[in-house]
């Protein structure tokens, strides 16, 4: 019952908000974070979790509510929970009430998409998740255009998604499919179509170049705390949908898909790191990086193997932890000073050095800086794809990582360094509420530089968290041998390389 | 069934019902005063009257008399709404236009 | 590769710097002047145990040399440790000895700055990385700490944060690194795939699976990094803008140690090195290129901490010239002699330029020999080092180098060599001459004295008062450099003969491995020695007759500023480096960026999705017209409707 909890009840409780009355800013706001620090603590201790089921449908093909955790779907919560709680702890805006109720909704609604295991009930929750953002775009953002640009687009995918899940229903009989093992794979007439309607959605949810335009402006007009959900979490939902239902459910296509992918994604890297540079917005600027980054998973996901898909996993979390720092220090900063242009700031780290410092350490884990968790993610997937034989990407994805270097610099120090833009009156540094709101997040990515095992694991953590439920935690393996050693026939057909520890019998 | 004869062939018959149902249906299209609209509704019950009864008559099935007894009763009614209609909604007009009640206009 | 074990002391002495600078962050405001003892005794702790751990690094025990801790492991090959031999030891007493020194001068130094606790913070921080980079056992490891150096580069050279030229260093200076850092991962790419592991036992003794071209893209993308941190060309030109942070800063990283992680990364991959001719032909001539061309600007130079710059630039271009031919022992050797005469040099240059407000240009000094002899005498010595003059420890090391360079085959790189030891003996001379000679310039005109720009001088916005005020500095600056004086002078002295100290702790490392092939040399040794000597000498004179003769010396501000205005414009951009980047990369990305963000995506891309919602909307427009409203079109629809039935009918025939 207590993924059902995790899902239903930030839905429910996000409308229970709006009994609170209109005027009580102050009672909104600590609502809001109480349900989500419950929502935290009850996402962390749910690792081993049973799961939920209930069939609802047995014509035209079975479907269920079923409800569980897949292991990169665990961490893909967690994450979600801990940015929610920051973004919580940080919001200042007008209508808190409301706010704070579209917040927890949409919460509740993206835990639904990394809980599903059911495609439908997946559908189902992709375009729910939808509607928070609309509603916020609408409410708080400065132009409806934006807002309506997010909902029908994302909305083109969902349709492809939910013709996608009806199609595979009826070809394979039953939806219940997410995280089981032992589905055989559709045959070559049904497959390609299926998982191109899947594709789609996923593609225009990351988004990857050239389905991204909707992107810039909805990450710029939202408001930063929400940004830093959407920016963290939502986007990681289309690249865990081919993570959990491309790879096992469609392998072969997904091979046949690689080198349309990786060119797409090698152009996003690319892209979005050159377009970067020269951005006067500052959240314009972080969305553009944000192409970039996930333009990298993109690659590890269609290469097919497995170290470079576990740098993803890695590289997933990571992302989402500093690009949500990244949207509360830009928001702190756009509170303080009434823009985020950047030839209209600068030198605000004189007069307030605690705010820099805020700024600064996400900026170096979105541009890599060796020993936080971007560098990690990254190392990983370039020495996966490397491995694999994929020389040329490889080669081709360092360069945005000096790209990533001249622009995060570039915000960083158009806002903080240089001779202070005059007559701007004194501003307050960093205060209590906004450092708390960030810390979770910085220590998360510090940490997971340091040792990102746990969630390169993913597809196996939780399997042995359940596995070893009152055990202590096996010790690390000595010096490995590495062998190679192919799966045979698994993954549809597609085939995956894999370390095999002495110890360790060849994992799945 | 059996076959009775008409005084005139089926044929006949069938050609002036078409003649006169497409003489309604031009009448309902090309007329814009309602109440001639309605007469050429009329004209269109009655052509599909005197097709019933020819077939009536020519297969000897008393269906189709019975049919037209209602088409006539339904034709009645119907005349009696429509003529209502015409009178409520265009009680103000000088003129009566169908144009104008274009308020279902997309 | 090393003995396992815990050692709680090695862990301490990593850690140490990481909790203080994390301490003097956070609790700067309130420990204001008391952070500069605080960072300064750490580091002091951080030698001493480093010295305690001497012998952990010198043990042998089944044919494993020194220490090794194992740390923790991500999988997949990639397994962290620390690896405590007589190379890390070498660099980490270097860093912590001369980083004692340094950071105990800039308790004088900084005194007074607006943010001062800050400053030592980072230096500690920059302590740690340094630590992470030379303790580290594997590739991975190494790029963290190598990152981290580049990130307190980035702090520290950018420490004025409201000075322009300082941000725009400071972001500079790291741009460049990341592209050494790139090449490093390319390298740690190659070698994973290769060997399955990033540890640098495993790789070495795994060259063997090495393909021949796997190996040239490593040792090329290891190069990558080296000439990126250690400011070789051609991405060297962040080196002399990174002049723009304090002095101290310049000393402990731009001189004695970040930069000279690049040798260390050689050195380290020696087994590499060994096994690749073309990565040796490579980065001895980098190397010698370097150290040429470094030489060759340093006489262009008019401030006193660039023309210092451009000399490290040179030397480090001895260093990889060295340690790039495989004379390992004489690279380090020169590292070691460097890092004391450098930073006496930089502390030296630092106390003339505090005690006259801020002043850095050498046309506006003069005379000083007098005002400030002990400035004088420190700065003497430094020079005397680097110029190779016996019985300084720079004669030693200079020797081994470029003797080395003869030695293992390459006779070009030697006649580089032994040029710029004389373009060296050249400007350094002029250095002394013009500073310390003569008589003070420092009422004169600038623009007398040729001065184009006074207010891009190095006077930092927020100093306080009273340094505008000449003062001459107190014993906390002076007595570091007075230390400092005793191995620039006779460190050589333990690396004297095939059989010294230094041969023997440092020969260690290579027990076991090949060494590369020596061939006979045209000349011998002791010739090569008196070469080198007279042509240094020759260049002393140069200078003395340029600068020093009792003439140049009366009308030093005609002779100056006739030398600052007909300065070649090739030297003085430095042969255009700056501008050739700048027109390579930097233009060409922000107009790729420009025409993809503003043409490409909002009216290509953004215009075919506002086209499909174009056509949406038109095509609604269209069916809306069938919606007209007229109760005769509507009726129309109908009949058109049945006729189409009953044509269906008809054509199909009925009871379908």
């Amino acid at each position: 019952m207590l993924i059902p909890a995790l899902v239903l009840g930030p839905i429910l409780l996000g409308f229970a908000a709006l009994l609170i009355p209109r005027h009580a800013h102050g009672a909104a706001k600590v609502y809001g974070y109480v349900i989500a620090l419950a929502v935290t603590i009850a996402t962390i201790a749910s690792a081993s979790a049973p799961d939920a089921t209930v069939r609802w449908l047995s014509r035209p093909f079975e479907a269920a509510f079923h409800l569980g955790w897949t292991g990169i779907g665990y961490w893909l919560a967690v994450l979600l929970a801990i940015v929610t709680l920051c973004a919580l702890v940080a919001v200042r805006a007008s209508r808190q009430r409301d706010f704070v109720a579209s917040i927890l909704v949409l919460e509740g609604a993206m835990m639904g998409v990394f809980a599903a295991k059911d495609l439908l009930l997946f559908a189902l929750f992709w375009d729910l998740m939808l509607i928070p953002v609309f509603f916020i775009l609408v409410g708080w953002g400065p132009a409806v255009a934006t807002a309506w640009r997010y909902l029908l687009y994302n909305l083109v995918g969902g349709l492809t998604l939910l013709l996608a899940t009806a199609a595979f229903g009826i070809a394979y009989g039953s939806t219940d499919v997410i995280g089981r093992t032992g589905v055989t794979p559709l045959g070559d007439v049904w497959a390609p179509w299926i998982f191109a309607g899947f594709a789609l959605a996923f593609l225009v949810k990351t988004p990857v170049w050239p389905l991204h335009t909707w992107m810039p402006a909805t990450y710029a007009d939202l408001p930063p705390e929400v940004a830093a959900i959407v920016s963290a979490v939502q986007s990681k939902a289309g690249l865990y949908g081919f993570i959990v239902i491309g790879i096992p459910l469609f392998g072969s296509a997904m091979h046949a898909a690689q080198p349309l992918m990786f060119v797409l994604g090698l152009i996003a890297l690319l892209y979005g790191g050159y377009i970067a540079l020269v951005e006067n917005d500052a959240k314009r600027v972080v969305a553009y990086s944000s192409l970039s980054h996930l333009g990298l998973i993109l690659l590890a996901v269609f290469s097919g193997n497995d170290l470079a898909l576990r740098g993803a996993f890695v590289y997933l979390i990571a992302h989402g932890l500093f690009s949500a720092a990244l949207f509360l220090v830009l928001g702190y900063v756009e509170r303080r000073e009434e823009t985020r242009l950047l030839d209209r700031l600068g030198g605000l780290g004189t007069r307030n050095p605690r705010l820099a410092g805020a700024l600064v350490l996400p900026a170096l884990a979105a541009l890599g800086l060796p020993g936080l968790a971007g560098f990690a993610g990254e190392i990983l997937i370039l020495t996966g794809l490397y491995r694999a034989g994929y020389v040329w990407p490889a080669v081709i994805a360092l360069i945005p990582v000096v790209l990533a270097a001249a622009y995060m610099l570039r915000v960083y120090q158009g806002m903080m360094h240089g001779p202070s833009v005059a007559d701007l009156p004194e501003r307050p540094d960093l205060n209590w509420v906004e450092g708390i709101a960030l810390a979770p997040l910085v220590i998360a990515f510090v940490l997971l530089g340091i040792q990102p095992l746990p969630v390169a694991n993913g597809l196996t953590f939780v399997a042995a968290q359940t596995a070893t439920a009152q055990g202590p935690a096996p010790p690390p393996s000595p010096t490995p041998q590495v062998t190679w050693v192919t799966i045979p026939g698994s993954m549809g057909g597609w085939v995956l390389k894999q370390v095999v520890y002495p110890t360790q019998a060849p994992q799945k | 069934m059996s076959e009775t004869s008409l005084p005139v062939a089926l044929i006949n018959y069938i050609g002036l019902s078409a003649v006169l149902f497409f003489i309604g249906v031009a009448g309902v299209i090309v007329r814009r005063n309602p109440l001639i609209m309605l007469m050429s509704i009329e004209l269109m019950w009655n052509a599909a009257n005197l097709l019933f009864l020819a077939f009536a008559r020519v297969w000897v099935n008393n269906a189709g008399h019975i049919f037209a007894f209602l088409v006539i009763t339904v034709a009645a009614a119907e005349a009696a709404i429509g003529l209502a209609i015409v009178v409520v909604a265009f009680r103000r007009a000088k003129y009566v236009d169908v144009d104008e009640a274009a308020l279902m206009k997309g | 590769m090393g003995v396992e074990g815990a050692y709680p002391l090695l862990i301490a002495l990593w850690l140490l710097p990481m909790a203080s600078a994390i301490a003097l962050w956070a609790f700067g405001p309130q420990l204001r002047t008391a952070a500069g003892p605080i960072g300064a005794g750490i580091v002091g702790v951080c030698f001493a145990l480093a010295l305690f751990s001497w012998p952990d690094a010198v043990q042998r025990a089944h044919g494993a040399l020194g220490a090794h801790l194992t740390l923790f492991s991500w999988g997949s090959g990639f397994d962290f440790g620390l690896l405590w031999d007589p190379l890390s030891l070498t660099w980490t007493l270097i860093i912590t000895g001369v980083g004692f020194l340094i950071i105990t001068y800039a308790i004088g130094y900084m005194e007074g700055d607006g943010a001062y606790a800050r400053f030592f913070a980072y230096m500690t921080f920059f302590i740690f990385a340094m630590l992470t980079l030379v303790l580290s056992d594997n590739f991975v490891g190494l790029l963290v700490g190598w990152g981290g150096v580049g990130l307190a580069s980035f702090f520290l050279i950018g420490f004025y944060i409201d000075r322009k030229t300082a941000v725009a260093a400071a972001r500079k200076a790291f741009v460049i690194n990341v592209v050494g850092d790139v090449g490093l991962m390319f390298a740690i790419l190659v070698i994973v795939t290769q060997v399955g592991s990033t540890t640098y036992a495993e790789t070495f003794a795994r060259l063997g699976q090495f393909s021949n071209t796997a190996l040239v893209l490593a040792c090329v993308g290891i190069f990558i990094g080296c000439a990126a941190k250690s400011a070789q060309v051609p991405l060297h030109s962040w080196l002399p803008d990174a002049m723009e942070g304090p002095t101290p800063v310049s000393a402990l990283i731009h001189a004695a140690t970040m930069v000279t992680a690049g040798v260390y990364l050689i050195a380290r991959c020696w087994p590499m090195w060994n096994a690749s001719p073309d990565a040796r032909d490579l980065a001895g001539s980098i190397g010698g290129l370097t150290a040429l061309m470094g030489a060759i600007l340093g006489c262009a130079q008019w401030d006193i901490k660039r023309i210092l710059a451009y000399s490290t630039m040179s030397q480090i271009g001895y260093m990889v010239m060295g340690v790039g031919v495989g004379a390992y022992d004489a690279g380090v050797l020169h590292f070691l002699t460097h890092a004391f005469f450098k930073a006496q040099l930089f502390l030296g240059a630092g106390l003339v330029i505090h005690a006259l407000a801020n002043e850095q240009d050498v046309r506006k000094m003069g005379g000083l020999r007098t005002k400030m002899p002990f400035a004088f005498w420190a700065m003497l010595v430094g020079v005397l080092a680097i110029c190779g003059i016996p019985p300084f420890s720079g004669f030693f090391s200079k020797d081994a180098v470029i003797y080395g360079a003869l030695e293992h085959g390459h006779p070009y790189l030697y006649a580089i060599g032994v040029l710029t030891a004389a373009i060296t003996a050249y400007y350094m001379f002029r250095l002394i001459l013009v500073t310390f000679f003569g008589t003070y310039r420092g009422e004169v005109d600038p623009s007398d004295l040729g001065i184009r720009h006074p207010e891009l001088a190095g006077m930092p916005p927020h100093a306080a008062p009273q340094a505008h005020h000449s003062h001459q500095p107190g014993p906390i600056m002076n007595v570091p450099v007075a230390i400092l004086m005793i191995p620039t002078t006779a460190f050589g002295w333990l690396a004297i003969g095939p059989d010294s100290p230094w041969e023997r702790f440092f020969g260690q490392l290579f027990a076991g491995g090949t060494h590369v092939e020596k061939v006979p040399a045209s000349i011998g040794e002791g010739l090569s020695t008196l070469i080198v000597l007279a042509l240094v000498l020759v260049g002393i004179g140069l200078a003395y007759l340029r600068y020093g003769t009792s003439a140049a010396r009366e009308h030093a501000v005609e002779r100056l500023r006739t030398e600052s205005v007909h300065m070649p414009p090739v030297l003085a951009n430095a042969f255009y480096f700056d501008a050739a980047i700048d027109a390579l990369f930097v233009r060409p990305a922000q107009a790729l960026g420009r025409f993809m963000g503003r043409v490409v995506d909002p009216i290509v891309i953004d215009g075919a999705v506002r086209e499909a919602a174009i056509v949406a909307v038109s095509l609604g427009n269209r069916f809306r017209m069938l919606q007209g409203g007229l109760v005769r079109g509507y009726a129309l629809t109908i009949v058109v409707g049945v006729i189409c039935v009953i044509a269906y009918y008809a054509v199909m025939g009925a009871g379908r």
